[in-house]
């Protein structure tokens, strides 16, 4: 089984963001870099795939700045065969610019799954993978919390709003993963060793034409302060009144 | 709970506190229980100054020797820097040796000391006091030691160092009298110690040479210098350290470094404040753990001085960022231990207790006994000798240069201060005026464990109500060190049995995080929220390596 899962380096989740100077994108003084986790999941079931099909091959392409080659490395530390970068040095805001760089690369790499984070955690977008199903003319299934593949075919769970969806689908096809669906596990020290001397191509990528721009910025407000309405029982009708009266939640 | 003491008594914390548990921390090489097994040339225990500045001088020593040196470092923290902290002001010196190619431009300091001002602080003023000859900081440079660590972590890579995050070095492995290697911590196990669905068992790394860099009350050199019976000629003693990174409005244009208030006239200690940009100050408060009253708490202590006018007029209106603690080994010159190599293993920086507290410096020792390490071990490596005789090497070349010169001149200065914040003053300044050389006498000291404490019913120095802008609660202050240990991992300290309640509430004090806690008469171990400081490990509850990844992450500290 031949997996490609194109992965993306994100800001940790944890990480204090600053807007920079230009009003309209990170400061990225000082800001640590992830692997996505939503594309953990994704790492993890290839892996997984290949481990039960008993052979196979798992590549890891990642689009971004040269400093992406260790979001590629981590991948490869879990497990993976191989990484390639399209390198670019900014991530463009327009998804289809993007997407159109990875397919150019999938394309004719003769892979049975091709994997993504059902979003990435920096812009929310949950655009780029459907996007390259669509350029390669593929099937795509989004946000799988399970899957069962057998043969040439494909049975994915689909968390819903209210219950659960089962879709079947013919490979190859596109996957976006969603959390529950595997425990991705830690880079062991052997595989990290391991990783330093995998083959890792990097080539400039071939983005498409971007016809979006990102004009601006803007942090969230301030949390207002709280308030403390008193101590003990007596303070509870106070508080009730407050809710209802100038909260408005009850 | 029974209470051990009345009120009103003194009590000893040694009394109350675990042996350490070289049981844990001494494993013979080859014992079961690991995962996978790898073998390297050099392992280095800890991503500090110390262990990165060794890597980077023997990996650059190989290269030029044309011999290939299989070198890996182990770092607790899951990024590089994350569990660093110090003030800081550092010395140049270990940089431009390890770096003779770079400029002091090109090092990753914030800038160089230009004013500074020492004060005497009363609670209401501060008094500038003449700077004292060993705090004299022209041509040092501001830097925060994340950021430091962050660098020569990716020096070290660039030259080939594998540098592991995320693994804690939990075990020494130890054939016969020869250091084999390490054990490191598992990974993925629940509240009572069974692996979940990520576990990840412990590795074994076996190495010719095993350096221990593993900072401040370092677990394995703790455990292999008490199984050698190696000793000091006074024991290591310590102090807590506790500090906070602000965005302030009003620029700060220089270095203060304050003494006096608010500590009692029995602690010894001091803050710091540091512009690492204008408008970006480091500040903190350390003190002495040998402190006399039982209920002084550092971080309460260090919430109340900033609302003295010096302090307030630069935070107010400002945000604090960052908020971290740490112990610093603070017994100098006669608390170095006797030998600091061994058969298979060398011990360096802050584990083998190089600090000079007069001129508030450790960084350049720790990377200096670093670089001095890594010639001894390639000296080692190339003859095939990795005796204990051989590797002595790395001891002469400590004790004839600068490092131990330093810490001999200023020998006696910190111990003074036993006696009192004023009489201790008196000492140091006849000590500094005469080069070291009054009195012509060790002064000895007693472990910090050891200091009887006063428990003074409700007198507790420091407390404050937190107002969540200036003053900040231990909860708060976890949260801003960027701690997210996973709730439901293994307790990492080891509590003496039948802790009375004074114990359980000078923990409590004692520990900046919060990490202890008394709720009816009962002693509770928030164990998630320990940073690593090893407070606890010198005056109580013993702290063990626990999964890789835990604790603080610190960014700018």
């Amino acid at each position: 089984m031949k997996i490609a899962v194109c992965i993306k380096r994100v800001p940790d989740s944890e990480t204090r963001v600053k807007i920079a100077a230009d009003g309209k994108s990170l400061d990225e003084a000082g800001v640590k870099f992830i692997l996505n986790p939503y594309d953990e999941f994704a790492v993890e079931e290839a892996l997984q795939r290949k481990e039960q099909a008993g052979s196979g091959e798992v590549v890891v392409i990642a689009l971004g700045p040269a400093a992406a080659q260790e979001t590629i490395r981590t991948a490869l530390a879990m497990g993976a065969d191989r990484g390639t970068l399209l390198q670019a040095d900014r991530i463009p805001a327009d998804g289809l610019a993007a997407a159109t760089a990875l397919a150019a690369e999938l394309k004719g790499g003769g892979y049975d799954l091709i994997l993504f984070g059902k979003m990435a955690i920096d812009d929310y977008n949950h655009q780029v993978g459907p996007m390259v199903a669509e350029l390669l003319d593929l099937p795509c299934v989004t946000t799988v919390a399970h899957l069962e593949i057998e043969g040439g075919k494909g049975v994915a769970e689909r968390e819903i709003e209210g219950g659960l969806e089962v879709v079947e689908f013919p490979l190859p096809a596109v996957l976006t993963t969603d959390k529950g669906l595997n425990e991705p596990r830690y880079p062991a020290l052997k595989g990290i060793m391991a990783a330093k001397k995998k083959p890792l191509d990097v080539k400039p990528a071939a983005l498409g034409a971007g016809r979006m721009e990102v004009v601006a910025m803007t942090p969230p407000p301030d949390r207002k302060e709280g308030k403390i309405v008193g101590e003990g029982g007596a303070a509870v009708a106070e508080l009730v009144r407050l809710l209802r009266e100038e909260a408005k939640v009850l | 709970m029974a209470r051990g003491e009345g009120r009103g008594e003194r009590f000893v914390p040694a009394n109350y506190q675990p042996l350490l548990p070289t049981d844990r921390l001494v494993l013979k090489e080859g014992s079961e229980g690991a995962g996978d097994r790898m073998e390297l040339d050099v392992l280095i225990v800890g991503a500090g100054p110390a262990g990165l500045a060794c890597a980077i001088e023997l990996a650059q020593l190989a290269q030029r020797d044309g011999t290939e040196v299989d070198i890996g470092v182990l770092e607790k923290a899951e990024a590089l820097g994350e569990h660093s902290l110090s003030g800081a002001v550092v010395n140049p010196r270990a940089f431009r040796e390890l770096f003779p190619d770079l400029k002091d431009a090109d090092f990753p300091f914030r800038g160089p000391v230009k004013r500074e001002r020492v004060c005497l602080l009363t609670g209401r003023r501060a008094f500038t006091l003449p700077t004292p000859p060993t705090m004299h900081n022209a041509g040092n440079y501001i830097a925060s030691l994340s950021e430091i660590v962050r660098w020569l972590g990716e020096r070290a890579a660039a030259l080939g160092v594998n540098v592991f995050t995320g693994f804690p070095a939990a075990s020494l492995l130890m054939d016969e009298q020869r250091v084999a290697g390490v054990r490191t911590a598992a990974s993925g196990l629940d509240r009572d110690g069974r692996p979940l669905a990520n576990y990840m068992a412990p590795n074994d790394l076996v190495a010719k040479v095993t350096v221990l860099a593993e900072g401040t009350r370092g677990a394995l050199a703790q455990a292999w210098l008490d199984r050698q019976g190696v000793s000091s000629e006074n024991p290591q003693i310590f102090a807590l350290g506790v500090k906070e990174i602000w965005e302030t409005k009003r620029p700060l244009d220089m270095i203060v470094h304050t003494l006096g208030w608010p500590l009692p006239a029995d602690a010894f200690g001091g803050s710091f404040m540091y512009p690492l940009e204008p408008n970006l100050v480091a500040l903190g408060l350390v003190v002495g753990l040998d402190y006399g009253e039982a209920g002084l708490d550092v971080h309460e202590l260090f919430q109340r001085m900033k609302l003295h006018p010096l302090f307030r007029g630069y935070l107010e209106g400002g945000e604090m960022v960052e908020w971290g603690a740490k112990t610093i080994p603070e017994g100098g010159y006669y608390s170095v231990p006797a030998r600091r190599s061994g058969d298979g293993v060398v011990i360096l920086g802050d584990s083998a207790g190089l600090v000079d507290v007069p001129s508030l410096k450790g960084i350049h020792y720790a990377m200096q006994s670093g670089m001095f390490a890594a010639r001894a071990i390639l000296t080692s490596l190339k003859s095939d000798d990795m005796s204990a005789a051989r590797l002595a090497e790395y001891d002469r070349l400590v004790n004839s240069s600068f490092i131990m010169k330093d810490l001999y001149r200023t020998r006696n200065m910190r111990l003074a201060f036993k006696d009192g914040f004023y009489v201790g003053g008196l000492k140091a300044a006849v000590m500094t005026a005469t080069g070291g050389r009054i009195p012509g006498w060790k002064i000895a000291m007693a472990r910090d464990a050891d200091v009887p404490r006063r428990l003074t019913p409700r007198l507790r120095p420091g407390s404050v109500t937190p107002d969540g802008r200036l003053t900040f609660s231990k909860v708060d202050g976890v949260f801003k060190s960027g701690n997210a240990t996973r709730d439901t991992i293994p307790v990492h300290l080891v509590v003496g049995k039948d802790v009375p309640l004074t114990a359980a509430e000078f923990y409590a004090r004692m520990c900046p995080a919060g990490v202890y806690e008394v709720t009816q008469g009962t002693l509770r171990v928030n164990a998630p929220n320990c940073v690593d400081c090893k407070a606890t490990d010198v005056l109580g509850p013993r702290w063990l390596p626990r999964e890789g990844g835990s604790g603080p992450k610190y960014k700018r500290m």
